[in-house]
């Protein structure tokens, strides 16, 4: 918890898109008699009871916003809850109204608890349902304190370990607080995927079936539909599978290695001039015996040689990596991996001065495909493809 | 959801809450029946009178709801709710409310209205305003957006709802504005409500259309909402009489650009705006005479002068000595026009400019850009031309001698013409010292600092700190937005750009006689500090100019034949001691800071070609505009 408690101004701001700890969990509920009020607190007073006052019409919100997910930013605070309403006969007005509340710091970022305080909410619902552990609280609160214990161990484990398992007579409930990242895209038949980072390092045992299939021909040559062959997996699998493993980061899409690809430097060179660990690293990578590093400065000149209507072919004709002690096709995974270099592809635009519509090749090119996905769809090698196009005047070709 | 509609509005509601209550004055847009269906659903599943409530049962399939949001309207809130949710307590008035509910993420600025009582209003102040001078009224103008915008469109949208607020409550101050339609939004209200059985009011379908016809707010929040969907740019004037005028960056780059998932945040804008330097240029998006048009009558005389002289050729410096302005006001319009969509920065239009195709340029046959262009330029095709920059390649090359001026004027204006649209991506050469197999290597890393070293030996040292002094006591009004602009971190960069600024300054002064800044003081030692520099190459052996360089360096270089030329050499280590070699620089920055033709600058390429490493890319100030995807 006390990771972020230097509240540097240019780090934590609201905006800044990082994640945040939980700084308070409190339950609060509608009294009979005096209304919203806060049960229970971890820390005591972290929200003060004016700061409650002036937001409780967002913790116990009118009957249309039960079960509904609540984050409320004011005050130097965000406030996350979902109030719950268990109706029942036994309660004085008839139902009980609860919320459970996380309190994070204004700057955070808090999607990740949203599912966290909806499972903790349910798990409340059904120690209440099962036992009146809530409701017979505010009777002997100083006497009863399993509740304050409970928070506690949720905000602690939650800030240390991301996760808590919970156990209160015979229920037991499982909280983590998962990443929400953004989805990644789609994966197609031409992508290769590649480790991002060692595959010794996970245990392979953690994932799926499928993908544990699928991981030994992840080599960052193999493309999609090669490793569905292989792996004899259907290619949808395959391909909800690698997205997956794009989703949590273990590994990243390039494309098919072909001596006729493009490639051109981005601005993010530059680091690799600069950050001698980086030249290390890159060094070892992309060396044909790890015996016999290449120089950095070799490696430095290949990959500024990549430029827009230069062919890795061409590349190698000039430069013969080989006595340079480079392996190019590692180089260019080193580079497609570290964002040096990015992938310049053909697109055609036109149509086929006399359409045969028996022939096997496209006809017209909308634009909108590359010459890799055309390659993939008609089963044609970019050689045949890059001729028939040749061949065709009212055909153009835009790299970018 | 695409991020597109992230930019978008959901809703747009004005709430109010006085004594009396609070309540709902006015929403927009106001789908009646999609409402009432969802809250009727919810009330169907939740009272169906054949359900067995058990307890297993609310446990575990007790619905919750998701979405608020159907069809891109908001749903599942009743006006009620919605009134106890915005009228919030004093305590949180005048600063940002943000509400997230489910997907759904609402954001407004409640203000308090001045009581009623005071000021000219109460001239006829009779018992009943006398009451109501006790409370305040609070006002609360919320926009519904799309949970997952990011945090500078919420940003973007709280201001928005500021603005409007400020700008109500001065209205009411004035002359009573705010209560004058809330009496009309309330008086539409009851009628609807008390008339609800019977047939409508004017053919009125819900108490909204009686208000939108009425209410001259609420047809102004109407356009609100519907220029931030199309638009993303507001112009109006509240109760015809305060100007509001706002802009949605990441929506009017979006729609001018025709990139579709790929928004431009203000934030980038910043950055770009920070890394802007004196020999940047500045292209503007909209003919002149159309941004001309659009300004308000209030508008900076000096944003009409930069207009009236702006061409793509000229750089910012050549701008602000055209228009008689200084350069940091130059770079302040330049950062106007920038967030508004209505200019871009490029590095000025010459021969020898790179230009490929950007990497995000639609290539696809139906994008709208094929029609426009060729509606532009009769008889051509606009993927043609792209093709043409397929492969890296400038101006100078595609003119020939046997294009007629008529054609080569066409071709620069095909070349503007997809600049402004960003189809077109400049690439610019930047150079790495690497003589040694280790890789780059600069000054500071053998641990001798550029003004630590050979005193005495080297003029240039003094004379750097002294017009480092200068430049501090000088950076009084308007150095300072440059040295702020400055982004580049290291030292004795910045030291080189305010020199240049001085520099800069200094031509000023020279050109128009009639510089505010009496400090001919600082011009002088740089003068001297180029002239020095010049004789000082043909007086050094190589051995004391190579005084930079390791023992390995220098023997690399020494193997080169250019080297015996002690002005090549010469030259070599000055780029070398000002980091200009490290791939900080693109040729032309170089060429600018160091006053340098570019032959002499490709030769020196040419002949120290063995040390030297050259690199094609974009300029990364500029490339915050492309996406990269």
């Amino acid at each position: 918890m006390t990771q972020c408690q230097g509240n540097d101004k240019d780090r934590f701001y609201e905006g800044c898109g990082r994640e945040g700890p939980v700084r308070c969990i409190f339950l609060s509920e509608f009294h009979p008699e005096a209304g919203p009020k806060i049960v229970c607190q971890v820390p005591s007073n972290y929200i003060s009871k004016d700061t409650f006052e002036s937001v409780s019409v967002y913790i116990i919100p009118k009957a249309q916003l039960q079960r509904s997910m609540l984050t409320v930013t004011v005050l130097g605070f965000k406030i996350l809850g979902f109030p719950v309403k268990i109706d029942d006969k036994n309660y004085k007005r008839n139902a009980y109204y609860f919320n459970l509340c996380f309190v994070c710091d204004a700057w955070a970022r808090t999607v990740q608890y949203e599912s966290v305080v909806r499972k903790l909410s349910d798990y409340l619902v059904a120690m209440e349902v099962e036992s009146k552990f809530l409701s017979s609280q505010q009777d002997h609160n100083v006497e009863n304190a399993r509740l304050p214990k409970i928070l506690c161990q949720v905000m602690q484990d939650l800030n240390s370990h991301k996760m808590c398992t919970l156990t209160e007579g015979t229920m037991t409930t499982h909280l983590k607080v998962v990443r929400i990242l953004q989805d990644p895209p789609p994966v197609l038949d031409h992508h290769v995927p590649i480790f991002t980072e060692s595959p010794d390092l996970f245990q392979a045992e953690q994932w799926d079936l499928t993908t544990q299939k699928v991981l030994p021909y992840i080599d960052g040559f193999n493309h999609v539909a090669k490793i569905a062959a292989e792996a004899d997996v259907e290619n949808n699998l395959v391909k909800a599978c690698l997205q997956n493993l794009v989703y949590y980061g273990v590994v990243s899409m390039i494309h098919i290695f072909q001596y006729s690809n493009i490639y051109a430097t981005t601005p993010k060179l530059r680091r690799l001039a600069e950050d001698r660990r980086l030249q290390e690293d890159c060094v070892k990578y992309v060396a044909r015996s790890p015996r016999q590093p290449p120089t950095v400065r070799d490696v430095f000149r290949m990959f500024c040689s990549m430029t827009r209507g230069t062919t890795v072919r061409d590349l190698c004709i000039r430069l013969s990596p080989h006595t340079l002690r480079i392996n190019e096709r590692r180089l260019v995974q080193f580079g497609l991996l570290e964002g040096f270099i990015c992938r310049i592809h053909k697109y055609p635009v036109g149509n086929v001065e006399k359409p045969d519509p028996q022939s096997t090749a496209p006809q017209s090119f909308n634009g909108l495909l590359s010459m890799d996905e055309y390659c993939c769809q008609y089963s044609l090698t970019t050689q045949k493809l890059e001729e028939l196009i040749e061949r065709e005047p009212n055909i153009v070709v835009i790299y970018k | 959801m695409t991020s597109r509609m992230e930019a978008n509005p959901i809703s747009v509601i004005l709430c109010e809450s006085d004594s009396k209550g609070d309540r709902l004055l006015f929403r927009f847009p106001y789908a009646t029946d999609s409402r009432h269906h969802g809250e009727n659903c919810q009330q169907i599943r939740r009272r169906n009178p054949y359900a067995v409530t058990v307890a297993e049962d609310l446990l575990q399939s007790q619905p919750s709801q998701i979405s608020n949001i159907q069809h891109g309207r908001l749903t599942g809130f009743t006006d009620e709710v919605l009134s106890t949710l915005f009228a919030v307590k004093p305590e949180l008035c005048e600063r940002k409310f943000e509400l997230k509910v489910n997907d759904v993420r609402f954001v407004g600025h409640p203000i308090q209205l001045p009581a009623a009582s005071t000021g000219r209003s109460s001239l006829g102040g009779s018992g009943s305003k006398l009451e109501t001078s006790s409370h305040t009224t609070l006002i609360n103008m919320v926009f519904a957006l799309h949970a997952t915008a990011s945090h500078s469109i919420v940003k973007c949208y709280y201001d928005l709802s500021k603005r409007l607020g400020v700008a109500l409550r001065h209205e009411e101050k004035r002359c009573g504005y705010v209560t004058q339609e809330a009496k009309i939004m309330v008086t539409a209200h009851d009628e609807f409500s008390a008339r609800q059985g019977e047939c409508n009011i004017d053919g009125a379908e819900s108490a909204f259309d009686l208000i939108l016809h009425r209410s001259t707010l609420a047809k102004q929040l109407k356009g609100v909402f519907q220029d931030l969907i199309h638009t993303g740019l507001i112009r109006l004037r509240i109760n015809n009489w305060l100007q509001v005028s706002f802009c949605l960056p990441q929506k009017v780059h979006q729609i001018h650009f025709h990139r579709k998932n790929f928004i431009i945040e203000p934030e980038a804008i910043d950055r770009c705006l920070q890394s802007l330097r004196p020999y940047h240029g500045l292209l503007l998006l909209v003919e002149p005479s159309e941004l001309i048009e659009t300004l308000p009558p209030d508008a900076s005389p000096a944003l009409l002068r930069l207009v009236q002289v702006h061409t793509p050729l000229k750089s910012l410096q050549t701008l602000s000595a055209d228009a008689d302005l200084t350069l940091a006001q130059v770079f302040q319009l330049t950062g106007h026009l920038v967030y508004w969509a209505k200019a871009t920065v490029i590095y000025p239009l010459c021969e020898s400019n790179v230009y490929v195709i950007a990497p995000d340029a639609p290539t696809d046959l139906s994008s709208p850009f094929v029609e426009r262009f060729s509606e532009q330029f009769p008889g051509m095709c606009l993927l043609q031309t792209m093709s043409e920059f397929s492969l890296p390649s400038s101006i100078g090359q595609k003119i020939s001698p046997l294009l007629g001026s008529q054609a080569q004027a066409q071709l620069i204006r095909t070349v503007v013409w997809m600049l402004r649209h960003r189809l077109l991506l400049q690439l610019h050469t930047y150079v790495y010292f690497m003589a040694s197999s280790r890789g780059l290597s600069w000054p500071h890393q053998e641990g001798s600092l550029v003004t630590g070293r050979g005193e005495g030996s080297f003029q240039s040292t003094p004379e750097e700190q002294l017009s480092l002094g200068l430049a501090g006591t000088w950076s009084g009004g308007h150095a300072r937005s440059d040295s702020d602009a400055s982004s580049i971190s290291d030292d004795i960069v910045n030291l080189r750009a305010e020199k240049q600024l001085q520099l800069l300054q200094h031509r000023d002064h020279m050109s128009q006689n009639q510089s505010g800044f009496p400090n001919g003081l600082s011009m002088s030692p740089n003068m001297d500090d180029g002239s020095a520099d010049g004789d000082k190459g043909h007086g050094l052996i190589p051995e004391e100019l190579l005084a930079d360089f390791s023992e390995a360096e220098r023997v690399a270089i020494l193997k080169i034949p250019a080297a015996t030329n002690s002005d090549d050499l010469a030259l070599l280590a000055k780029l070398y001691r000002s980091n200009y070699l490290r791939g900080l620089h693109h040729l032309e920055e170089i060429m600018y800071l160091e006053n340098l033709r570019r032959s002499q600058l490709l030769q020196l390429l040419d002949k120290f070609r063995d040390v030297l490493v050259t690199c094609e890319t974009e300029d990364p100030a500029i490339g915050i505009f492309y996406s990269h995807s």
